[in-house]
């Protein structure tokens, strides 16, 4: 392989992080902003989980967790703390696409029918969704982060790392 | 070169620092935005902040003909009454909009869905009443309600609560329970006896059907 390829090549991975970084943060702003938009609504979906029960606690989820991923995607599309921010997106989407999985399975044993034909609105800010592409979905998306958690897609970054690493000391 | 170790303290560390001014933000914004929500409020009084049991059912389950109607009208009642809320069947409801005390506000309406749905159709006369704002409309409905000798409260129907929690707003204001009723069927049910409905304003005189 040539010196070309290799370089080519390169600057072609690198242009895909960078477009998936940008991909992923347009991603969080649009459905954050849109359940920050109806706080009310998400607050309604968030109750369904049965993840907390004390109202507080409730109501502080749906009131931060929109503004909470848009700031993430505002971070991720401007190139600022790129590492720390897809650890963020992943330690919320694995428990969350588990929480979606398991309410798509309480629906299907409701309503009797295949899994990938349940449909309902699982909170994501996309509306009622069936549960086999929202799946996907978030696969692409935690897969996404993992990526740029190893460091790639710095090109047009504002400041891609927060602290310098030189010596092993943050 | 960075061991992985300190490569991956300073991740973490990194994540630690966007999750805190994350949430920072999302406060303040919760705090600034005029739809935030009110943190300390319990916006589903009456019961627990648990879901409601059962799912509303996209698909029909397959069984006999008005089983799924009738379990469905079943559950309502039931969460109806486990919040100690009187319920209301069309036929009633019907009765009352027909009553000429409706005219004069003796009975009254309350739309306890969203301003959007509410401007789409809603009960002709009914009062708009969001239960999650109610700063908005409250001070105009609560003494049209304490003056009324009916008032009934109704949303979307099914697993929507909307109704339960307003009903439960006007109890906690003041308006009597005894004279408080909900609408299980809600505006789909009203809508799909081709009842009367009206577009925009209340009394916009607008009538789709």
């Amino acid at each position: 392989m040539t010196t070309n390829q290799t370089t080519w090549k390169r600057k072609a991975f690198e242009a895909a992080a960078v477009l998936a970084r940008w991909a992923l943060g347009a991603f969080f702003i649009y459905m954050g902003l849109k359940k920050a938009m109806h706080p009310e609504e998400f607050l309604k979906l968030t109750r369904q989980y049965d993840m907390v029960h004390n109202s507080f606690l409730l109501n502080s989820i749906a009131a931060v967790l929109p503004w909470f991923e848009t700031f993430c995607g505002a971070l991720l599309l401007l190139g600022i703390a790129v590492r720390g921010t897809a650890l963020t997106l992943v330690a919320e989407l694995v428990p969350f696409t588990w929480l979606v999985w398991r309410r798509a399975l309480v629906l299907q044993a409701l309503r009797a029918i295949p899994f990938c034909a349940v449909k309902f609105d699982c909170g994501c800010g996309a509306g009622e969704v069936h549960i086999c592409n929202k799946l996907a979905e978030n696969i692409i998306q935690i897969l996404a982060a993992c990526w740029l958690l190893t460091g790639v897609g710095r090109a047009f970054c504002a400041r891609h790392t927060l602290f310098s690493v030189k010596s092993g000391k943050v | 070169m960075p061991s992985l170790k300190s490569e991956i303290r300073t991740i973490v560390v990194e994540a630690a620092i966007v999750v805190i001014a994350g949430l920072g933000v999302g406060l303040a914004a919760n705090e600034l935005s005029p739809r935030g929500l009110a943190l300390s409020r319990n916006y589903f009084p009456g019961g627990t902040n648990q879901a409601p049991a059962a799912p509303r059912p996209v698909q029909a389950v397959p069984g006999p003909a008005g089983t799924n109607e009738a379990s469905q009208a079943a559950q309502i009642s039931a969460r109806l009454r486990g919040k100690g809320l009187q319920e209301l069947k069309r036929s009633q409801v019907e009765t009352l909009f027909h009553d000429p005390r409706s005219r004069d506000g003796r009975i009254v309406f309350v739309d306890a869905r969203n301003p959007d749905d509410y401007q789409e159709g809603h009960v002709p006369g009914a009062y708009e009443l969001d239960p999650y704002h109610p700063e908005k409309e409250l001070g105009t409905v609560l003494p049209i309600c304490q003056a009324a000798e009916e008032v009934v409260v109704y949303c979307t129907g099914g697993d929507c609560e909307d109704s339960d929690t307003a009903a439960i707003l006007l109890q906690d204001c003041g308006v009597p329970g005894q004279k408080v009723f909900v609408y299980g069927g809600g505006f789909p049910a009203w809508k799909a006896a081709r009842l009367p409905v009206e577009t925009g304003a209340r009394n916009s005189g607008i009538h789709s059907q």
